[in-house]
This record gives structure tokens, sequence and C-alpha cells, in this order.
């Protein structure tokens, strides 16, 4: 028996260990390096790397850039939440208990825009919503409505960018939050309608409850997927502009990174994006847990 | 009759949602096929008064597009290749096989799928470029032939397999190789499928890390090549930059509607707790 388990152990390892090399080299050690390299003033091309200690810290949270590209990313999160998540799990509900007809046909088309790019989708949009010749834009005119220049709109472009990864974003979170809901077992539900508790009720009082595992799950993806994704449309579409407003943290590291040349300033970014996500998700699941329902 | 209103008014909703989704596509499509003429004058019309494969023509002559799908192509079949085989493997691990620091191992695995790209982004680009891949399509999927995701899925498809199955072959003496090619795979093959299609889309779609690596036209992916539509290269071309975002996404869209039912299934899978 003893010698099953070493030999389990050893085919185990073999079994584990390309992924495991894969990961080493590109995942653990860059990591490493970044925390590593936010230590030191440099541009990837000098020879030598200049320590500076905590410098480039001190430089960034003394910059008001830095707190203007929070800001973003907040408001970058807020709205994402909103469309992707809260969405999401009404548009569940409603198909799920409420709904006669349609499951499949929905579930195919909701999640069709998510197989593809989201520089096509930058693309696509930002003709669709062209102030001057898009048929948004057209049709509009007959209202008397101009079109804003939203890429170069402060505020505006913010939302415009948002709803563009939402685009991608939104069929792949609303496949797996109907699954979670869809989870809730049919009787619970029927039993709630007989003794006529209003839907509301029923979604906040037994739904939530019910599939919140799979909730924190597309919460976290929503937040930490979705400024990655964003990315895209701000690097393809505003480069960040007008003046930084659409910036957010994983748009401005790369920006500090390729574009200015910051090495170690653009690793203190990341390292504080890094820490700002990982908070967010132990806040998250200290907060929720408490009304995670679990099965037994 | 109340009941039947209501019924109704989800059913718009949800149409309507559909329309608002699906729009950006139909309206590629259609205007792919416009003259520019059309196309600015009557940009609401779906099928072209006068179609015309012009726009792709002139696709084909600015860019080297035959060799900018065939690196796509390239990078996403190698990746996919790749991830599937080192998930394939580690999954089987993690499900039927007890060793020390299991749970560990792929608790630390799984959250690198947290970790966002930048913090990896310059010491990879680092790595790359000392290796002599930058602007080479093999530096671009050169990081990426292992996948979280990948083991994530595979982990929860195969544990809906018996353990006693799998025992039973043990029992009997079949290789482990065996196992897995003639008892498990043919039991977890959606699974496998769907994966395997999800990394060929997204490594198919992939642009962050490809920006980075790829600099000269000929060695560019679709993503890559679409981009310059939107800049100067591009300008005003409306429709040929339509045109090009219909080449680019219809090997996704046809993926999908072949697999589309595996694909939705494993998705649904994954936020599945365990």
């Amino acid at each position: 028996m003893k010698k099953r388990k070493l030999k389990e152990q050893i085919l185990a390892t073999c079994l584990i260990l390309p992924s495991l090399i894969v990961f080493t080299i590109f995942m653990f050690w860059p990591l490493a390096r970044t925390v590593y390299l936010s230590f030191f003033d440099w541009n990837m091309i000098k020879p030598v790397k200049k320590f500076v200690g905590f410098q480039n810290y001190v430089t960034l949270l003394t910059d008001d850039l830095t707190y203007k590209v929070l800001g973003n990313t907040l408001l970058y999160i807020a709205i994402l939440l909103v469309i992707n998540f809260v969405f999401p799990y009404i548009l569940s509900f409603i198909l799920s208990f409420l709904m006669r007809k349609g499951k499949g046909f929905y579930k195919t088309a909701f999640f069709l825009p998510s197989v593809i790019s989201l520089v096509v989708g930058s693309i696509l949009y930002v003709w669709i919503l062209n102030p001057v010749t898009g048929p948004i834009a057209k049709i509009l005119v007959h209202f008397g409505i101009v079109l804003p220049i939203w890429s170069k709109s402060e505020g505006l472009v913010i939302w415009i960018l948002s709803l563009v990864t939402s685009w991608k974003v939104f069929g792949y979170n609303f496949i797996i939050v109907l699954s979670g809901v869809m989870g809730v077992p049919q009787e619970v539900i029927e039993a709630a309608k007989i003794d006529h508790v209003s839907n509301y009720r029923i979604f906040t009082q037994i739904i939530l409850p019910m599939s919140s595992a799979t909730g924190i799950y597309v919460f976290i993806i929503t937040i930490v997927q979705g400024l990655q994704y964003v990315f895209t449309p701000i690097k393809v579409v505003t480069q960040g502009g007008p003046n930084y407003a659409s910036s957010n943290l994983i748009y401005q590291t790369y920006h500090e990174a390729f574009y200015m040349y910051r090495t170690g300033v653009a690793s203190a970014f990341s390292v504080l994006s890094m820490v700002l996500f990982v908070g967010l998700l132990v806040l998250e699941f200290k907060y929720v847990e408490k009304g995670v329902y679990y099965e037994n | 009759m109340k009941i039947d209103k209501k019924q109704w008014l989800y059913q718009i909703l949800f149409a309507a949602i559909t329309i608002v989704l699906l729009f950006p596509i139909i309206f590629a499509i259609s205007n792919s096929f416009k003259t520019l003429e059309e196309a600015t004058n009557h940009i609401w019309r779906f099928i072209p008064a006068a179609p015309t494969l012009e726009n792709y023509r002139h696709v084909f002559e600015r860019l080297p597009f035959v060799r900018i799908t065939m690196n796509t192509f390239l990078i996403a079949f190698t990746v996919t290749v790749f991830k599937s085989l080192t998930s394939i493997l580690a999954a089987y691990a993690f499900v039927f096989l007890d060793f020390k620091g299991k749970g560990s191992l792929y608790f630390v695995l799984i959250s690198t799928m947290f970790i966002p790209f930048t913090v990896t982004m310059i010491p990879n680009y680092i790595t790359v470029s000392a290796l002599g891949l930058n602007d080479n399509i093999w530096g671009v999927a050169l990081p990426q032939l292992s996948d979280a995701l990948g083991i994530f899925l595979l982990r929860q498809s195969m544990r809906t397999v018996p353990k006693s199955l799998i025992e039973v072959a043990r029992m009997e003496k079949i290789g482990h190789a065996r196992i897995i090619r003639d008892i498990l795979l043919p039991l977890v093959k959606p699974a496998v499928v769907s994966t395997g299609i999800i990394f060929f889309i997204n490594s198919w779609n992939e642009y962050v890390w490809p920006v980075l690596i790829l600099k000269s036209k000929e060695n560019y992916t679709l993503s890559l090549a679409l981009q310059m539509f939107i800049s100067s290269e591009g300008g005003t071309d409306f429709t040929v930059a339509m045109a090009v975002s219909v080449t680019t996404m219809i090997v996704p869209l046809i993926l999908y509607m072949i697999f589309q039912k595996y694909i939705i299934n494993t998705f649904a899978l994954s936020g599945v707790k365990g």
C-alpha cells in the first residue's frame, strides 16, 4: 500500500509538471520579478537598474493622476457590475421561472457576442456610435438630438467603453448566472408561488441566497476580468484619453511600461492593482460569506 | 389573461436585448457588402441594393492577408493543442490521484485566474525578448501553453465520472495512459471539445499580448491587422473596416454555431461550486 502511495505521488507530479513548468516560468516567477522591479529605476533597456527603495510607490501615491485613474477604475467596476452582474441575475430569474418559452434560443443568442474579438466589438461600436455618420446619430437627428463626440468627452467616454466591453461579457456571465439560478429547485419556487409570495421576495429571499456560490464567482470575474477586458476598447479607441479620462489601472500600467518606459513605476502600479484586487476579493468574501447559503 | 400579457412583456424584453446584442454583427455583415456610397447614404439598409465584393478584395490587396490569417491560425492551433494536453493531464491528477499538497497546489494554480495580466506583462516581455522571440508568432504562443481555466473546467467535468470506475480499471492493471485515452476521454468528450474550442476562440481573438510582441505586418494576427483600420491607415474606409471585421469574426462564429450546445453547457458548469 505504501509503495502504491509513493508511485502515485510520482505519477501525479509527472502529470502536473508540464503545467507547473509553464506556470512557474510565465506566472509565478514574473510575479516575483514584478515586485522586485518595483523597487528599481529602470527603462528595460539600460544595462543597470538603480535601486530606489519605495520611491516608485511614493511617486505613484503622491501623483494626482493615480487617484484619477483609481476613480475611473471604480466607475468602470460599478458600471460593469450593474450591466453584467445585476441585469443577468434578474433576467436569469425571469427566464428560468417566469417565462414559458424561449430558454434555448435566448441562451444561444445572448452568448453569441462572447465569441467575438473585442477589437471587432470596439471597431463596430466606433462606427455604430459615430456622432455624425453612424446609424444611431442618423436616427437621433430626426428628433433634433445630436450625439456628443463621446470619445473626447470626459465622463461619458467611460460609459461607452463599458458598454462595448459589456457587449462581450454580458452573455458569458448570463450563462453562468443562469445555471446557478436554475439550480434552485423548481418545487421551492412553486411552493412560494402557491403561498402568493411576490416575485420580488422570491428573488431576494430564495433565489439570491440559494445561488450565492455562483453569484460570488460571477461577481469576482466581472471585476477582475471585466477590468482587463476594458483594456482593449481603451487601447483601440481612446488610448486612455482625453486627458486620461478613460484610463484604468490596467491601461495605465501598460501606458507607463510601454509608452513612458518607466518600468519601475509600471511595476509598482501593477503591484498596487493586484493588492487592490486581492483586497476587494477578501472584503467581498468576508462580507458576502455571511449571507451564503450552504447546501448540506 | 393577465398572465399572458406578462408573458408577452417578458418576450418583448428578451427580444429587445437580443436585437441590441446581435445588431453590431448584422450591421458589419450588411455594410461589408455595400459600396462606400451606398453605406454612407443608406446606412440602415440591411440588404445591399448593389452587393459588391470590392471591400474584401481591398483587404486582400492592402494586407498580406493570407499570411496574417495563417499566423492567427498557427498560434491558436498550437496554444489549443498544448493547453488541452497539459490541462487534461493535470485535471486527471487532481481528480483521480492522491498526493501530498493536492488541495493547496490546486488552489495556487486556480488563483492565477484572478491575477491581472499587467502583473506578469513586463517580465514576460523581457523573457520572450531574451529568447529572441520578439516579433515572432512563437513568442506569442510560448507563455500560454498551459491554462488555469482549462484545468478548472476539465476538473469540474471529470468529477462527474465515478471514481470507482477508474479504480476498477487500475485494479485490472490498465495503464494510466490507456485509462485516460480509452475510458476517461470518451466520457468527458463534450467538455474536452468545448474547452478546446474556447481555447481556440480566445487565442484567435487575443489582442493584448500579441500587440506587445508582434511588430511587423507580416507577423500580425487578425486582431492587430484589424486595429489598423481604426487609425490613420483605415481612415474613412468604413466599408473596408467592416469587411476586415467580418473576416475576423467569421471563424469564431462558425465554430460557435457548430459547437454552441457543448460550449454553453461547459461554461454553465464553471459556476457550480466545488
